[in-house]
């Protein structure tokens, strides 16, 4: 908990310590796919059930947010709750549908990449509800005294233009991490790490699996729905490509798979390796190399894959080695 | 003789290396004292992911405008300061695209160029507004990237609505000039981004009240892999003329299936044409290629420096799309601002854009006249393959050739 405490302090306290846009937005995107790895931690981490299509949940929360501004002209502080809870909703309804018929493994991983790609089809199908292909615009805001009330802090003066949804996202950031280590010490969260370990042995003993990842996968959403919130007000853009597309889900598996599954703190780290590893990869041999797109990814593939070929735990696996090393405790820091 | 290469090892030779670039260096650098601080102006494109071949088209077109730039001797307003390009990569993601933003803005640039695709672009704008940095869209054809109200972004080449305004005014023009012929028209276009879908139905409306009738309208999803059955069903229906609309890959494998299934109506005739007037295209299936016409963006094929562009890129090994020229033109453009400007802050460059006249484009457009960012002096071309050749067949004062239509079969 103390060790929460620094974190959630440093990076409060970073873009002042900083006062640099540039690395505020590193910071940003870091904490944006933590939040993404966090919403897929859950369920992957901790339930077991790998997702491939957790864009679905990242689409779906960022296409209510943008519709029921662009339609309705509902405030966006409002919307935000029917995208959160619209895409638990969704979320409970494909592991109605995948859980019931006992898909596990990688049926479950085909049967949600499918799901992202039917919402991606359902989004480009109907341009009289979702703007199809051209994707949903949201009016931008370049009234300083209206920010607040549009969430848009693009033009919101100077503090907020340059943080605003820096700490947009790491409000989310914090409440998702608190969310998921409240869930594990809950009986809930047990009984979910005992259906991940043994599904038949937890079944045995009296767990009811199906109700446990119906949960797990409905927080899962509803995380991941708030991740897509944020992109809509900081991008004021969305479409179908953008929000069901592979990508969001691969970065989303990405950040816990490296930072260490079924772990609080593994999504950030993950997140920070990945993208400072890529910017180091950057600054060094993209830098040293001159106009060669995509040298630096070369490097950062490297990276990772020695980093899943070696460290199966994650990097927060190799923080409790190290610390077992150093004091010959239990590694729980 | 054996003797000197025997005694060259690696060592001297790095020091002799070493000596003659301390020589140059000592050489060069009188001049590069000269010169005033460079301006710097970011380059950001998607040149890695999805986007990667249009975004590196850009780029390279951007970097030839710069290098000739400071070949010329800078931007001379500011003392002959040369432009410093800072080069960004948004991956073919616009949250990359913003963040590379970010990145130029504390690098301190005057100026942004970028960002190919249209949701890039949206981001990069948006991104560069907050700080003040004039960005000039070099594709990005999508209307709503000028239509914010957003004071840092300009778009010299023409958006998605005057191309194909222009597309249906010049297809009417090119069938009454043939007397004519055209009774029926097939539309074969992709619905994935709503840019083929948009195109269609502004073809429609275009097309009835000339007494051409719209018989049939063929959708398929972008990436298409297959396009047999279209084309088996636009055999069915025998259309006068074709108007596909797609990006290059399905617009090759379109062009391509229609000449596998010997469908040949009396023109092929695309707006945006993903394939239709690419060198790309052209070097590669000559014969699939022959006689499709196209409205697109295209340079002025009587201007010198257009030509001398043309024959640049094609000896870097590259192909003269409309990427790089409409990258080296928004560079060109930019570079104008700040010689009028004659200043490197943000601040004046915009003013400069915004009350630009600038003459000096190797585009055919009008008198440069910027409306809420927009040149509404831009305008496409129609072209057409002919044998080797991409000749500009319309409007008049800019064509090469007479159109050949109806095709020869």
């Amino acid at each position: 908990m103390a060790g929460w405490l620094i974190i959630a302090l440093a990076l409060a306290l970073a873009p002042l310590a900083l006062g640099s846009g540039r690395w505020v937005e590193f910071l940003e995107l870091t904490l944006f796919v933590a939040v993404l790895g966090q919403g897929w931690n859950v369920l992957g981490g901790y339930g077991g059930q790998y997702s491939f299509g957790n864009a679905v949940f990242f689409g779906t929360g960022a296409y209510v947010q943008a519709l029921l501004q662009y339609r309705f002209g509902i405030s966006p502080w409002i919307s935000l709750w029917f995208a959160i809870a619209g895409t638990a909703a969704v979320g409970a309804a494909i592991g109605w549908l995948s859980f019931r018929y006992g898909l596990r493994g990688s049926y479950f991983a085909l049967i949600t990449l499918a799901f992202a790609e039917a919402f991606h089809v359902l989004a480009r199908s109907f341009p009289s509800i979702t703007e199809g292909g051209r994707g949903v615009q949201l009016a931008l805001n370049q009234d300083p005294d209206r920010a607040l009330a549009t969430f848009q802090f693009n033009f919101a003066g100077s503090f907020l233009a340059e943080n605003g949804f820096y700490y947009t996202i790491l409000a989310v950031f914090l409440a998702s991490a608190f969310a998921t280590w409240r869930m594990e010490r809950t009986r809930f969260g047990a009984q979910l790490i005992a259906v991940r370990e043994n599904e038949d042995a937890a079944q045995a003993l009296g767990i009811d699996a199906f109700r446990v990842k119906l949960g797990a996968i409905s927080i899962s959403a509803a995380i991941t729905a708030a991740a897509g919130v944020y992109y809509v007000q900081k991008y004021l853009f969305i479409e179908p490509g953008i929000a069901f597309g592979t990508s969001k889900s691969v970065e989303a598996l990405f950040a816990p798979i490296i930072g260490g599954l079924g772990t609080v703190v593994g999504p950030l780290l993950g997140s920070f390796f990945i993208h400072g590893v890529g910017e180091a990869a950057k600054a060094t041999i993209g830098q040293a190399l001159g106009d060669r797109p995509g040298v630096d990814l070369i490097l950062f593939g490297t990276i990772l894959i020695l980093v899943l070929a070696f460290l199966p735990r994650g990097l927060a696996g190799l923080w409790a080695a190290l610390w077992r090393r150093l004091t010959g405790g239990d590694g729980n820091a | 003789m054996a003797k000197d290469i025997t005694t060259t090892t690696r060592r001297t030779f790095i020091r002799n290396a070493a000596g003659g670039a301390v020589a140059v260096g000592a050489l060069g650098l009188p001049m590069v004292a000269r010169a005033a601080a460079a301006v710097k102006v970011g380059i950001v494109h998607p040149v890695t992911g999805w986007a990667q071949y249009s975004g590196s088209q850009c780029r390279a077109g951007a970097m030839m405008a710069v290098d000739e730039i400071n070949a010329a001797g800078g931007i001379k307003s500011l003392g002959g300061a040369m432009i410093e390009p800072v080069l960004g990569d948004a991956q073919s993601k616009p949250e990359v695209g913003a963040a590379e933003v970010e990145k130029m803005a504390e690098a301190g640039v005057s100026a942004i160029v970028g960002a190919y695709a249209s949701n890039i672009s949206l981001a990069t704008t948006q991104a560069a507004a907050k700080y003040g940095i004039p960005h000039v869209v070099d594709v990005g054809v999508s209307d709503k990237i000028v239509s914010r109200g957003l004071t840092n972004t300009f778009r010299f080449g023409p958006g998605f609505g005057a191309i194909t305004k222009a597309g249906v005014a010049s297809f009417l023009a090119i069938n009454e000039a043939a007397g004519s012929p055209t009774k029926t028209v097939a539309i074969v276009n992709e619905e994935t981004t709503g840019f083929g879908a948009g195109i269609a139905g502004i073809m429609t409306k275009g097309l009835e009240p000339a007494g051409i009738e719209v018989v049939e309208v063929l959708s398929h999803p972008t990436p298409n892999k297959d396009f047999r059955n279209i084309v088996l069903k636009l055999k069915e229906i025998d259309p006068d003329v074709v108007i596909p609309s797609h990006y290059y890959n399905e617009g090759v494998l379109f062009l391509r299936t229609l000449q596998r299934q010997k469908v040949t109506p009396k023109a092929i005739y695309s707006v945006l044409g993903g394939a239709s007037s690419q060198y790309r295209f052209l070097a590669e299936f000559p014969d699939a290629a022959q006689y499709v016409m196209d409205c697109n963006h295209w340079f002025d094929p009587k201007n010198p420096a257009a030509l001398a562009l043309k024959k640049k890129t094609e000896d870097a090994g590259l192909f003269y799309s409309y990427e790089v020229f409409l990258a080296y033109t928004a560079m060109m453009f930019t570079a104008d601002a700040m010689e009028r400007a004659g200043s490197a802050d943000r601040e004046a460059i915009t003013e400069a854009m915004a009350s630009s006249t600038w003459s000096g484009s190797i585009m055919p457009y009008g008198p440069t006249k910027m409306e809420n960012g927009q040149n509404t002096g831009a305008r496409p071309l129609v072209m057409q393959v002919q044998g080797d050749r991409i000749n500009v067949i319309h409007p008049p004062e800019y064509a090469e050739a007479e159109a050949i239509f109806p095709r020869p079969m």
